[in-house]
C-alpha cells in the first residue's frame, strides 16, 4: 500500500514539469526546499522535543556563503556549495550550545540567536549587501555538467531531496533516533540508563543545522539571490509551521506542510486580503484539533 | 557629551518603563501558570489601537488607557477560555498556538485600522518639553511615563509581596500543588492573574502608541524586546522584569548612541551569552 | 468547466497561430504591489494611482483593451519573486510594472532577466538596477535613490549655507544611497559632516538619535521612511529641538505621512524629491484633482509614480500600435518616448533611468478645492533635468562603485 503510494507520488513528481507550467514547477521546487528546512527543524521538534526558532540562521548563512563565493569570487559550485553547508554547520556547532537549556528557555534563546544573525545580515551591508542582498547567483555547474533551466533544476532538487529523505529515514530509525525519542519521552530515564543526553541533543542539533544549511544551498540556487529576509524570525516560524501542519515526526508531513503554507501564501493572497489571518487560523486549528497534522488526520481517516 | 549621556539615560529609562508594563504581565503569567504567550505583542497592539479609537472618539487619554486595557482583558479571557485551555500544560503547543493567534490578531488589526502609522493622541498637559537645568529639553510625556512605570511597578510589588493574594500567587509560582492543597480556587486565581497580564499589555499599547506609534508589525518588534526583558530578568520574576527592563532600555539607548553599527549585537549578543551561562536569567528560579 | 473551455480555446488559438490570437486579445499588465504588509499604505497609493490612470484611459492602449493583473508582494522579496513568476507564467502578462519596496527590485529584475518579459521598474529605487546591475529588459520610470540625494546635498551647502551638518539616515539600502549621495555632493563642495546617525527601519525610539546630535552642528538632514517618519517628527518637537536647531527633510514628510503630522510641520522643508503634490503645472493639477476626487486624499509620490509608469507604458504601446508581443519594440519605445508627467518632463538616459526634475519642497497648509484645508509639499526650488549621475561623468561614477555605509 505504502509502496504503491510512494511510486505514484514519484511518478507524479517526475512528470510534473511536463504537465504543469513553469510557475507550478517553481512552486513545487520551493516546496521541496522548504520541506527540507521544515524537516531539519522537525528532527529536533518531532523527535527530540526541542523547538528551535533559529533555523533560518543556518539556512541563510549557508545561502549567503554560496552567493558571496559564487558571485563575488567566482568560486565554482563544487566548492561553493559544500562551503555553504560547512558555514551553516559551523554556526550550528556554536548555536548548539543552546541545548544546555530545555523547554521555553530553549525557544527563547534560539529567538535571540536568530535576531543576531538577522541583524548582522541586515546591518553589515558592506559584506552582505544590506537589504538588497546578493543577486545574480548562477545555476549550479560542475565542469561540463551545468544546469541551464528551472526544469533541470527541479530534477536536481528532487534527487537531492529524495536522497536527504532516505538518509533522514535511516537516521531516525537508527539507535541515535531512538535515543532522541527516548529523551523526548523522558530525559531523566534516559540519563539513568547512562545516556549522555545533552551530548546526544547537541549532535542532533548540529545534524539538523547541517540539513537546514543544505536547504539553504538549494534555495539560493533556485532564487538566485539572498537577502536578510531569509534569516528572519518569520522564516523560522513558517518552517516550523510547515512541519506541524503537515505532521510533526513524520517524513512526508514536512513536505505536505510546505505545500500547504506556500500554497496559502501564493494562492490565497491573490484573492483574499486576510491571508495571514487564514494562515494563523490553519495553525491554530492544527495545534488544537490535529496535533498530528494532516498526515495524522489522513491516518485517522483511513483507519 | 555629559548632557548626551544624561539624556540617553533618561531615554533608556523611559523605554524601560514601557517594556516593564508589557513584560511584567508576561512574566507573572508564566510564573504562575507556566503560560508562554507569544500573542502578548499582539495584545499590546490591539490594546493600543482600541485606545486610539477611544481617545479619538472621547478625547480622554485616561479613558483610552483603561479602555484599551479592559478590551484586551476581554480578548485575553476569550482566548484563554476557548483556545489556551485546550493545550493543557504543553509548552510547545502553547507557543505554537499563540504564534497563530498573533498572526490572526495582527492581520485583523491591519484590516480594521489600516497600515498607516497611527499615534495615540496624548492630552495637551502631557505634550511638550520639560526644561531641565542646563537648557536641556526633555519630553514631558516620557517623564510621566517613567513615573507611571514606577507607580505600576510599586503597586505590583506591593500586591505581590505584601498582600494575601500576592502570597498565594508566590506560593503558586513555587509550588502549584501546595496552593491546590490549601483549598484556594486556583482557577479563579489564574483568571485574575491573566486578566492583570492582559490589562497591562493593553495599557502598555496605549502608553507606547502615544510616542512609538502603532503600525502592522509592531506586535513582533515589541514582543522581541519584551522577551529579552524577561529572559534577562528570569521568567516568572517580577523583580527580574524591573531590572531586565532597565538593562534592555539602557543597552538600547547607549548602544545606539555609542555603537550604532552594532546595535543588534549590543542588545542580543550579551543576552544570548547570558542565556548560555545563566539560562534562567538573573532572577529566574529552577522550574 | 470554464477553465477547461478557456484552456481548449487557448490551445486552439495557439495552433491557429499564436501571434494572430495574441494580437487580438487584451494587453495584460502584471502589477506587483505591497497590498498587505508593512508598506501597505504606499502600496495602496500605488494601486490607486495606477487604477486612476487606466480608468482615465478607459483601459485601452494602442487600440487594444488593457487588463491589469494585481499581485501582492507583501514587501517580501521571496514573495515578490514567486508572484512575478506567477504573473509571467500563469497569467501570461505582456510586461510587469512594480515593485515598490527597494529590496524587492533585484528579485523581480531576476524574473525579467530569466524570462525576457519586460519590467517597468516602479518605486523600488535601488541604484544598482540602473547602474552596476542592469538588465536589458528592465527600464525604470520612477527614480534611483541617490538621484534625489545629490541635489539635496548641493542645496544644503549652497542655498541653506550649511557647513557642519548632522545626517540622520535610515539604515538600509535606500537610506544609504539617498543620504550618502547627499553627503557626497555636499562634502565635494566643501561641507563638513558633523555626524551621520544611522537608524534601522522601525526604530521605535528616536530619543537616542536626537540626544546624539552634536551641539555644534548647524543643521540636521533627515532621511527616514515608513513609521519612522512620524516618530522622528514627534521626538523632534517633544525634545524641544525646534527651539535649538534646524532640521531639513531630504526624504521625510511625504504626502502619505502628513495626515499623521500636524501644523507644527508647516514651514519645514519636507523633501528633496522627484515629486511634490503641490507642483503647479496643469498636468499635476489635473492629476491631483482627479486623485482627490476619487480617493479623498492627495497622492504621495508612490501614487504619482504608478500613474506615470502607466502613462509612460501607454505612450510606448501607442507608438508601436499595440504590438506588445514584440518585446524589443516595446522596450525600445519605452526608451525613446518622452512624456509630460504630473511630476514634469521625463525621458530615459542611456542607463534606463529617467532624467527628471528634483523639487525641494516646504510643508504648507493649502485650501484644496476638493479636500478643504490640507497639509502638502509645495515646491519652491527646482533642479531641472537631474541625471542619476548628477554632475559627474557616468563612467567615473560607475567606477566609483555603489554608496555603502
Amino acid at each position: 500500500m505504502n509502496r504503491t503510494i510512494a511510486l505514484i507520488a514519484l511518478a507524479a513528481a517526475l512528470l510534473l514539469p511536463h504537465i504543469a507550467g513553469p510557475y507550478w514547477t517553481g512552486l513545487v521546487t520551493l516546496m521541496y526546499i522548504f520541506g527540507l528546512l521544515a524537516l531539519s527543524i522537525d528532527l529536533l521538534l518531532g523527535h527530540a522535543g526541542l523547538f528551535s526558532l533559529t533555523h533560518a540562521s543556518f539556512f541563510a548563512v549557508s545561502a549567503y556563503t554560496v552567493a558571496i563565493l559564487q558571485v563575488r569570487y567566482g568560486v565554482p559550485t563544487l566548492l561553493a556549495a559544500p562551503a555553504g553547508v560547512l558555514a551553516g554547520t559551523l554556526l550550528a556547532l556554536l548555536f548548539g550550545l543552546a541545548v544546555r537549556t530545555r523547554g521555553v528557555y530553549f525557544i527563547l534563546i534560539t529567538i535571540a540567536f536568530g535576531y543576531v544573525v538577522w541583524g548582522v545580515a541586515h546591518r553589515w551591508s558592506s559584506f552582505t549587501g544590506g537589504d538588497n542582498g546578493v543577486t545574480n547567483v548562477p545555476f549550479p555547474a560542475a565542469g561540463p555538467l551545468a544546469i541551464t533551466s528551472h526544469t533541470q533544476y527541479y530534477y536536481l532538487v528532487l534527487v537531492a531531496v529524495i536522497l536527504c529523505a532516505l538518509g533522514y529515514r535511516v537516521l531516525i530509525r537508527s539507535p541515535f533516533g531512538l535515543g532522541l525519542r527516548g529523551i523526548k519521552a523522558s530525559e531523566s530515564r534516559m540519563r539513568s540508563l547512562g545516556y549522555r543526553t545533552t551530548l546526544h541533543l547537541y549532535a542532533a542539533f548540529v545534524l539538523s543545522g547541517a540539513l537546514a544549511s543544505f536547504a539553504g544551498v538549494l534555495y539560493v540556487y533556485y532564487n538566485k539571490f539572498v537577502n536578510p529576509v531569509a534569516a528572519s524570525f518569520q522564516v523560522s516560524v513558517e518552517a516550523a509551521l510547515m512541519a506541524i501542519v503537515g505532521g510533526s515526526g513524520t517524513l512526508i508531513g514536512a513536505f505536505i506542510g510546505a505545500g500547504v503554507v506556500l500554497g496559502l501564501r501564493n494562492w490565497v493572497s491573490s484573492f483574499f486580503e486576510l491571508h495571514a489571518a487564514v494562515m494563523g487560523a490553519v495553525f491554530i486549528a492544527t495545534v488544537l484539533w490535529a496535533p498530528q497534522g494532516l498526515v495524522g488526520l489522513a491516518r485517522r481517516f483511513f483507519k | 557629551m555629559l548632557t548626551s549621556a544624561v539624556l540617553q539615560a533618561i531615554n533608556g529609562i523611559s523605554l524601560a518603563a514601557l517594556l516593564f508594563l508589557l513584560a511584567s504581565g508576561f512574566t507573572l503569567s508564566f510564573g504562575l501558570m507556566r503560560v508562554v504567550n507569544m500573542a502578548h505583542g499582539a495584545y499590546y497592539l490591539v490594546g493600543g489601537y482600541i485606545g486610539l479609537t477611544l481617545a479619538e472618539k472621547t478625547g480622554s487619554f485616561a479613558l483610552a488607557l483603561v479602555g484599551g486595557g479592559a478590551a484586551v482583558v476581554v480578548l485575553g479571557f476569550l482566548i484563554d477560555r476557548f483556545l489556551m485551555r485546550r493545550t493543557g500544560e504543553n509548552h510547545l503547543a502553547q507557543v505554537l498556538l499563540t504564534v497563530g493567534i498573533a498572526f490572526v490578531l495582527g492581520d485583523l488589526a491591519l484590516w480594521i485600522w489600516g497600515g498607516d502609522n497611527l499615534m495615540v493622541p496624548a492630552p495637551q498637559y502631557l505634550k511638550g518639553a520639560v526644561v531641565l537645568p542646563g537648557e536641556l529639553y526633555y519630553p514631558r510625556y516620557r517623564f510621566v511615563l517613567i513615573f507611571f512605570g514606577v507607580v505600576v511597578g510599586a503597586a505590583l510589588w506591593l500586591l505581590y509581596r505584601k498582600t494575601q493574594l500576592g502570597a498565594v500567587v508566590r506560593a503558586g509560582v513555587d509550588d502549584r500543588e501546595q496552593v491546590n492543597a490549601t483549598g484556594i480556587n486556583v482557577d479563579r486565581l489564574f483568571i485574575l492573574v491573566s486578566a492583570l497580564a492582559s490589562f497591562l499589555a493593553g495599557m502598555a499599547g496605549v502608553a507606547g502608541g502615544a510616542f512609538l506609534t502603532l503600525y502592522p508589525g509592531a506586535e513582533w518588534e515589541i514582543l522581541v524586546y519584551a522577551l529579552v526583558v524577561v529572559i534577562v530578568g528570569g521568567l516568572g520574576s517580577l523583580e527580574g522584569a524591573m531590572i531586565g527592563a532597565l538593562i534592555v532600555g539602557l543597552l538600547d539607548a547607549y548602544g545606539r548612541w555609542l555603537l550604532p553599527e552594532f546595535s543588534y549585537f549590543v542588545l542580543f549578543g550579551p543576552i544570548a551569552l547570558l542565556m548560555l551561562f545563566r539560562p534562567r536569567g538573573l532572577f529566574g528560579k529552577e522550574h | 468547466m470554464n477553465q477547461v473551455l478557456k484552456t481548449v480555446a487557448a490551445l486552439l488559438a495557439a495552433s491557429l497561430g499564436a501571434t494572430a490570437y495574441a494580437q487580438s486579445g487584451p494587453i495584460r499588465i502584471g502589477v506587483l504591489a505591497p497590498i498587505t504588509g508593512p508598506l501597505a499604505t504606499p502600496g495602496r497609493d500605488m494601486v490607486d494611482g495606477m487604477k486612476l490612470y487606466w480608468e482615465q484611459a478607459k483601459y485601452t492602449a494602442g487600440g487594444r483593451k488593457v487588463e491589469l493583473v494585481m499581485a501582492d508582494t507583501t514587501c517580501n522579496p521571496d514573495q515578490a519573486l514567486n508572484q512575478a513568476r506567477r504573473l509571467v507564467h500563469q497569467e501570461k502578462v505582456h510586461f510587469l510594472i512594480g515593485p515598490l519596496c527597494g529590496h524587492e527590485g533585484p528579485a523581480v529584475a531576476q524574473v525579467s532577466k530569466e524570462t525576457g518579459v519586460p519590467l517597468v521598474m516602479d518605486a523600488a529605487g535601488a541604484d544598482t538596477i540602473t547602474k552596476w546591475d542592469r538588465t536589458p529588459s528592465v527600464v525604470r520610470t520612477a527614480v534611483s535613490a541617490s538621484q534625489i540625494g545629490h541635489p539635496w546635498g548641493e542645496y544644503m551647502y549652497k542655498e541653506l549655507g550649511l557647513r557642519n551638518v548632522t545626517f540622520i539616515g535610515q539604515d538600509y539600502t535606500w537610506g544609504h544611497e539617498v543620504t550618502l549621495g547627499a553627503v557626497r555632493a555636499y562634502t565635494e563642495l566643501g561641507g563638513k559632516v558633523a555626524k551621520i546617525i544611522w537608524n534601522p527601519i522601525g526604530t521605535k525610539d528616536y530619543g537616542p538619535t536626537i540626544s546624539a546630535i552634536p551641539a555644534d552642528t548647524d543643521g540636521v538632514s533627515a532621511v527616514v521612511v515608513g513609521a519612522d517618519r512620524v516618530r522622528l517628527f514627534e521626538a523632534w518637537f517633544n525634545f524641544g529641538m525646534h527651539k535649538k536647531k534646524k532640521i531639513y527633510g531630504g526624504y521625510w514628510m511625504q504626502q502619505d505621512a502628513l495626515p499623521q503630522m500636524d501644523d507644527r510641520a508647516v514651514g519645514l522643508i519636507g523633501n528633496a524629491l522627484n515629486y511634490a503634490a503641490g507642483i503647479k503645472t496643469p498636468e499635476n493639477q489635473a492629476f491631483t484633482t482627479a486623485f482627490a476626487k476619487a480617493y479623498k486624499r492627495l497622492p504621495s509620490w508612490f501614487g504619482e509614480s504608478a500613474y506615470t509608469a502607466s502613462l509612460w507604458s501607454r505612450t510606448a504601446i501607442d507608438s508601436i500600435k499595440g504590438k506588445v508581443e514584440d518585446r524589443e519594440a516595446f522596450l525600445k519605445a519605452m526608451r525613446t518616448v518622452q512624456i509630460k508627467a504630473p511630476r514634469g518632463p521625463l525621458k530615459l538616459d542611456k542607463y534606463d533611468n529617467p532624467i527628471q526634475n528634483v523639487y525641494i519642497s516646504r510643508i504648507e497648509k493649502i485650501k484644496h478645492p476638493v479636500l478643504g484645508e490640507v497639509l502638502t509639499n509645495v515646491p519652491f526650488k527646482t533642479y531641472e533635468g537631474v541625471s542619476q549621475f548628477w554632475k559627474w561623468d557616468p563612467e567615473e561614477f560607475l567606477k566609483r562603485g555603489p554608496y555603502q555605509r
